[in-house]
């Protein structure tokens, strides 16, 4: 009788407790309603990359020697290198220059073991197209000046949460002129 | 409180006065009513969905519906349309005939449901003897319904689904009707008016749920399991069965699946206020702020004032309900199949019997306070 | 009264055409969940024909406990066993059939005439407006005895059902010691039952 009775009084502590638990969820989801929306509202907001961002792929034509040490260090071999050897002055005469992007994943080797640091990363991310063939990018396309989101007067700019000053951990309407970690602008 | 306003009356006497008989003008005035109905529960399912959106945004501090419409309020009318002109699949090998009865079996009922929900004294369809029981006969059609949808759309999901569903209202409908039954012990009617009229004696501290609030839990976790809402929404899990068994529907039949099921949240809603939270009575008893005024209890500005606060009072408890069930649906995981069948037969079952056994012992010590 | 008789008169008149309809139907359709589904249909009508006769409580007693119950636990039965068979036409159905048919069709000629020429006894009491409590009054004095009766059936109904549920297999890789000729599983002897 005795062990039937503590049974009772077990499974009603039990319920009560689960009672309890889901008071204590919905008073956390109620707290959560008052809270400002975190979301970033993107085509007409953006979040500035951080300085390490590895983005689209800047390459510049005039410094490659054409050693092809980013097609060596690339995990798939992608850099495409055409160069013919120049027998006048003795060196490699670069043609042209593509990363198809759409196999590229931006692990930033060829950057990093490039001698002559013709390439770089950018911090562009908005790569979509309606042809995959497309992002098969040639070194006209590499050498394109990258767009910032700063520049962008379509675009409010916004930091992440690392940039943002201490104790504000919201990057909406932050006073004017305070976009860039490191810069007045 | 007797009299009210009585449209229907009013009605049929001035159209009685142009010489027109008595049942004729009834039969007049019967659309009014019915096609109101239709259509209130209709808005009430597009300001459901904007809320359901809305709120479901807040929680998760999201913004939610925002430029269709201020405050995107426009969101669910666009969604609606959307739904109206989308193509309507029938899939290959499917039964055509049942797979187009089954959203209209699960429509139907819940839409013939909201003939006993009262917004007022005068202000509901039909005030029939058989009221709440009605609506407990009628939702058990609905499973019919969601079987027949199950099976006809010819998908493993769909039939899983399907029987999911139908497994789940029959069990939980027990419960449910248990509450109901130690409610209508304490107020000796069926009849949905007779139930609020009950509870309108003393404001706030008269409502039923301070009788029962065992049962008021009950019954709301019971509602909650017969609209599917999501802490038991393992019929359309999407993660096991996709959609259950709405996976092969789509356009109008999907949107009437869709519209079904917020409606009967509305409905569920609408039933625990006026079962529990008292209906169309305000907190403070209208008559008493009329005493304490000064004004004549029959002064016709003050029934109509009555009757404007009696209907905004029951909508504003439902959707009071509505925004407990969506922080619910954002705060609670989903259960397993298991966990939902054992929580209906070995939890909610013998509670709700002994919430009955208790609510008649009660009725017989103490007549005055449960009902003589 | 006369729209109101006429209302009525027709109300029976679709009830009745949907009645026998889904009736015949349940019985002739050769997809047995096209028969469970008609049966619904079938009992749904019963219930629109009760409202006509003033027994509203009936009439939804009807719906929760045959279309909500029954019906669904029929069509659950089905989906839950549906084996894919084909049956192979016989050879002389149609006197099966046909011999079936006259014997229907003779009883119901049988039965509507004697529910012609028989004088019915009209009750000329005006209906109840509740029924309810006339109902549950009966329930619990007249009728108290088959009232407890059906409940207990459905006791040991509800048991046996328990018990047929509750059945303990053993697995397959212990079962597969024992040679079984027959094809049930082998069932684990209960300790209940067995001592």
């Amino acid at each position: 009788m005795l062990k039937f009775l503590k049974q009772v009084v077990d499974y009603t502590k039990e319920t009560a407790n689960a009672a309890k638990y889901i008071g204590q969820g919905l008073a956390v989801t109620f707290d959560h309603m008052q809270r400002r929306p975190v979301t970033v509202q993107y085509p007409y907001e953006k979040l500035i990359p951080s300085e390490r961002f590895r983005g689209r792929i800047h390459f510049e034509f005039d410094k490659c020697i054409s050693c092809e040490v980013c097609v060596r260090v690339c995990p798939i071999n992608l850099p495409v290198v055409d160069y013919e050897f120049d027998k006048a002055s003795k060196k490699k005469k670069l043609n042209s220059y593509s990363i198809d992007f759409g196999v590229c994943i931006f692990c930033g080797n060829c950057v990093e073991y490039c001698p002559t640091n013709c390439l770089s990363m950018t911090e562009e991310y908005e790569l979509a197209t309606f042809d995959r063939h497309e992002l098969n990018y040639d070194s006209v396309a590499l050498g394109r000046l990258p767009t910032k989101v700063t520049d962008d007067p379509m675009v409010t700019a916004l930091r992440t949460l690392a940039y943002l000053p201490k104790g504000v951990m919201e990057p909406h309407d932050l006073p004017a002129g305070s976009q860039r970690a490191n810069s007045n602008k | 409180m007797n009299s009210g306003i009585d449209l229907q009356g009013t009605f049929v006497q001035s159209l009685s006065d142009f010489g027109i008989s008595t049942e004729l003008a009834k039969i007049l005035w019967m659309p009014f009513p019915m096609l109101l109905m239709l259509i209130g529960a209709t808005v009430g399912v597009l300001v459901n969905v904007w809320l359901e959106r809305k709120i479901s945004a807040a929680v998760q501090q999201r913004i939610g519906p925002e430029f269709a419409g201020p405050l995107g309020v426009l969101q669910p009318v666009a969604d609606g349309l959307k739904l109206v002109f989308k193509e309507d699949i029938l899939p290959a090998k499917a039964d055509p005939f049942l797979f187009t009865m089954g959203p209209i079996l699960v429509v139907m009922p819940v839409f013939l449901s909201y003939l006993i929900v009262p917004f007022g004294q005068n202000l509901v369809i039909t005030n029939i003897n058989t009221g709440i029981f009605l609506w407990i006969a009628l939702s058990s059609i609905v499973p019919i319904g969601l079987l027949m949808a199950g099976y006809a759309s010819n998908n493993k999901y769909s039939l899983i689904g399907g029987l999911r569903a139908a497994a789940q209202s029959i069990s939980y409908e027990i419960p449910l009707a248990l509450s109901v039954l130690a409610i209508v012990l304490m107020s000796n009617s069926l009849s949905t008016i007779d139930i609020v009229e009950q509870q309108s004696g003393y404001g706030i501290l008269s409502w039923n749920v301070w009788r029962q609030p065992i049962g008021f839990v009950i019954f709301w976790i019971s509602a909650l399991a017969e609209c599917e809402r999501l802490p038991f929404d393992l019929p359309e899990a999407e993660e096991e069965l996709v959609a259950g068994y709405q996976t092969e529907y789509s356009g109008m039949k999907f949107a009437l699946f869709y519209v079904g099921s917020y409606v009967n949240l509305v409905l569920s809603a609408l039933m625990v206020a006026i079962l529990y939270l008292g209906g169309w009575s305000s907190p403070i008893p209208i008559e008493l702020l009329s005493n304490l005024a000064g004004v004549d209890p029959t002064s016709s500005w003050l029934q109509v004032v009555g009757a404007s606060l009696g209907i905004a009072m029951t909508i504003l408890k439902a959707y009071f309900l509505v925004f407990l069930a969506i922080l619910t649906r954002w705060t609670v995981p989903r259960v397993r199949i298991d966990q939902l069948l054992n929580l209906g037969w070995k939890f909610l079952l013998p509670i709700a019997l002994a919430n009955l056994l208790i609510t008649a012992a009660l009725k017989l010590a103490f007549p005055t306070a449960f009902g003589g | 009264m006369q729209i109101a008789e006429g209302v009525q008169l027709v109300t029976f008149a679709i009830l009745s055409i949907l009645l026998v309809g889904a009736a015949l139907g349940v019985v002739l359709f050769a997809n047995i969940v096209y028969s469970a589904f008609l049966l619904g249909g079938v009992f749904i009508s019963m219930a629109g024909i009760y409202i006509l006769l003033n027994a509203d409580f009936v009439s939804a007693a009807q719906i929760l406990v045959y279309v909500g119950a029954v019906n669904v636990l029929i069509l659950f039965a089905i989906m839950l066993v549906n084996k894919r068979e084909d049956f192979k036409p016989l050879k002389n159905g149609w006197i099966r059939q046909g011999s079936t048919a006259v014997v229907c069709g003779g009883l119901f000629a049988l039965l509507s005439a004697v529910s012609i020429v028989t004088p019915w006894s009209i009750s000329t009491v005006s209906p109840l407006a509740s029924s309810v409590v006339p109902i549950a009054k009966h329930f619990f004095t007249d009728f108290l005895l088959p009232f407890e009766l059906a409940s207990i059936l459905l006791l040991m109904s509800m048991v046996g059902a328990i018990i047929l549920a509750r059945r303990d297999f053993l697995p397959d890789n212990l079962g597969a010691t024992s040679t079984q000729d027959s094809l049930t599983l082998p069932e684990r002897p209960r300790e209940l039952a067995g001592k």
